[in-house]
């Protein structure tokens, strides 16, 4: 085991966490208004026809609303994933190995779900449109 | 660096009962369910976690939704109409509750973070609102859902 490192007398693997701490509770805080939304959105599109739903993304707030909640929900959820793990997962292997494996699903989805809100907002043909299939 | 400790056999211990802390001493693992008397704070707080799990699960059933509008009308339709069937409609319910779980435990989470609501009147109340309020704010939802002129 590596010897602790120290800056300004404090370890730096406590400078880490306290940022992820502070990193957790502003994605919350952030989260929660952003929870509302969502559930007022999914009132106003469930049931909505294709045209009614493409109208609704056309909008920049929703568009932006929508890429906001996933990314700062990508972010939370990472980092909660992370605490579970740690918290019940011991073998150091499995552990480093279910983090990379969080972190890529989380990178992917967002990335997925905000290439479709991109196409959705421009208002893109329906796929595969543009992929020459 | 891990010095000798008491109990030799901690540090091999696989069954997840002890934890070899960086100082080469064994801990015993934190809290499971199991090891804890019932109460509603313990309740919320795992609750909290499932939420979570679920609201994972949720984002990308949210995205294969977006995937689905992003194909056309067609695919739009079809999880339209799978989604008015009773499993899709349980799935829906579910998804709300999720949602409105994270919003009010996310809440209670924050302000016990803030260091108040910390009184055991008080961290009850928060709790039981956290765990009831989701699914009497999804039915509400639901209702005024099926309620709503089309």
């Amino acid at each position: 085991m590596s010897a602790h490192r120290y800056r300004e007398g404090v370890k730096v693997s406590e400078r880490h966490g306290a940022v992820e701490w502070l990193t957790e509770r502003a994605a919350l805080v952030a989260l929660l208004p952003l929870s509302l939304w969502v559930a007022s959105s999914a009132f106003t599109l469930a049931g909505a026809d294709h045209a009614a739903v493409m109208g609704w993304f056309a909008r920049p707030l929703n568009t932006g609303l929508s890429v906001a909640t996933i990314m700062i929900l990508s972010v939370y959820a990472g980092l909660a994933w992370k605490v579970i793990i740690e918290d019940y997962i011991h073998r150091p292997s499995s552990k480093t190995f279910l983090m990379a494996l969080s972190n890529l699903t989380f990178l992917l989805l967002t990335a997925t779900a905000v290439f479709f809100i991109v196409r959705l907002h421009v208002g893109s043909a329906p796929l595969p449109a543009g992929f020459g299939i | 660096m891990s010095k000798p400790h008491p109990d030799g056999a901690a540090a091999e211990d696989q069954t997840g009962r002890f934890v070899t802390q960086p100082n080469g001493r064994p801990r015993p693992l934190s809290p499971h369910m199991q090891i804890w008397r019932w109460h509603v704070t313990m309740a919320a707080s795992i609750l909290f976690r499932v939420t979570i799990g679920a609201a994972s699960v949720g984002a990308v059933l949210v995205t294969a939704w977006l995937g689905a509008v992003a194909f056309g009308p067609g695919a739009h339709a079809a999880v339209t109409g799978f989604m008015g069937s009773p499993p899709g409609l349980l799935i829906g319910f579910g998804l709300t509750v999720v949602l409105f779980s994270f919003f009010l435990n996310g809440a209670r989470h924050t302000i016990n973070d803030t260091g108040n609501g910390l009184t055991p009147k008080t961290s009850n109340l928060l709790s039981w609102i956290s765990v009831i309020g989701p699914v009497v704010l999804a039915a509400g939802f639901w209702a005024a859902l099926m309620g709503a002129p089309a």
